[in-house]
């Protein structure tokens, strides 16, 4: 299946639901909701056509705006890949765990929750993973983090 | 005798020998600077440095520098690489379990000053005199082993000028 196709059958399947984000260069991108997500990883992880075998990487993302946290997804049978992304408000931020469909998840959802603060739900093991286990200084990948011993790039 | 000559000593010649008398701290000194052996410590691409200057073309063994893979019987950090914060405690811990005397080199532009993780990092301990205290700094990105072994041998000074109970 081409990207194309990819893309076509994808919207096809949930129209109304998932949007195409981007084109992309090798893969392309959708949208979704968050309340949506859960249910969308079983469909495609199920689908025939499709068979989501394998959960690449989970990012997230703060655009300064809001939070975004993106899946990469990949099906190793079918050799197709792709991602998704849902974007969410800095206030209560909080995403479904996948685990469910991919139990691989569970140490990128530790590391998004970590470095984010972004909560995950039914996790089930949201302990620290990178940073040091006394770390009391909040998340780190925040566009607006500060510690006192940070220092920030100057603007050139 | 040619050897001892050349050392501040005081030499008597009796008939069918000598009397040497030199100071404790000049033997002890000089015995320490010539054989530091330093501890495994190397936690980023400054290692690879280290590992070629501890190799045949530069060998480290000329100094009686040889590595130990135990803090018990390591005189000498050689913190080469990046430290995290993470990282920080452990170097700690290593530098009480050494023996005194202990000396700490600084290798590269990370433990000098944090070097490229300088700006925007959260994770990397921004020198590391602020764990342990340092005796020699050696910058560069990595320096190349003629610095390292410059930083040794100012090391090597540094020792042979201490008495006992300079011991930190």
């Amino acid at each position: 299946m081409d990207k194309a196709a990819l893309t076509k059958y994808i919207l096809d399947k949930f129209a109304g639901k998932v949007d195409l984000l981007d084109t992309g260069k090798v893969e392309p991108v959708f949208r979704l909701e968050s309340d949506f997500l859960l249910e969308f990883c079983r469909a495609i992880n199920s689908d025939e056509t499709l068979h989501i075998d394998f959960l690449c990487n989970i990012a997230g993302v703060d655009t300064g705006e809001r939070f975004e946290v993106v899946y990469s997804v990949a099906s190793v049978k079918n050799r197709i890949r792709f991602d998704f992304k849902i974007a969410m408000a800095y206030e209560n931020a909080e995403v479904e765990s996948v685990q469910s469909v991919w139990p691989g998840a569970n140490w990128h959802e530790r590391e998004v929750w970590e470095l984010y603060g972004i909560n995950i739900l039914n996790h089930g093991n949201l302990t620290r993973f990178l940073l040091p286990d006394n770390w009391d200084q909040g998340y780190p990948m925040r566009k607006n983090w500060d510690a006192p011993d940070f220092v920030r790039m100057p603007e050139s | 005798m040619g050897v001892i000559k050349k050392l501040p000593v005081y030499l008597e010649h009796f008939p069918g020998g000598g009397i040497v008398a030199t100071s404790l701290d000049y033997v002890l000194s000089q015995s320490q600077a010539s054989s530091i052996w330093y501890l495994l410590f190397g936690t980023a691409c400054c290692a690879i440095e280290l590992m070629a200057t501890g190799a045949s073309r530069y060998d480290f063994d000329r100094f009686g520098m040889i590595f130990r893979a135990s803090p018990r019987q390591a005189d000498l950090i050689i913190a080469a690489g990046t430290i995290t914060k993470k990282m920080a405690p452990r170097l700690r811990l290593l530098y009480d379990q050494m023996a005194q005397p202990r000396y700490v080199i600084a290798m590269g532009g990370c433990t000098v000053k944090g070097g490229p993780f300088y700006y925007d990092s959260y994770a990397v301990e921004k020198g590391i005199d602020h764990i342990v205290p340092v005796d020699v700094y050696i910058p560069g990105c990595p320096p190349r082993p003629e610095s390292l072994l410059e930083g040794c041998l100012t090391l090597q000074k540094k020792i042979k000028k201490q008495k006992i109970g300079d011991w930190s």
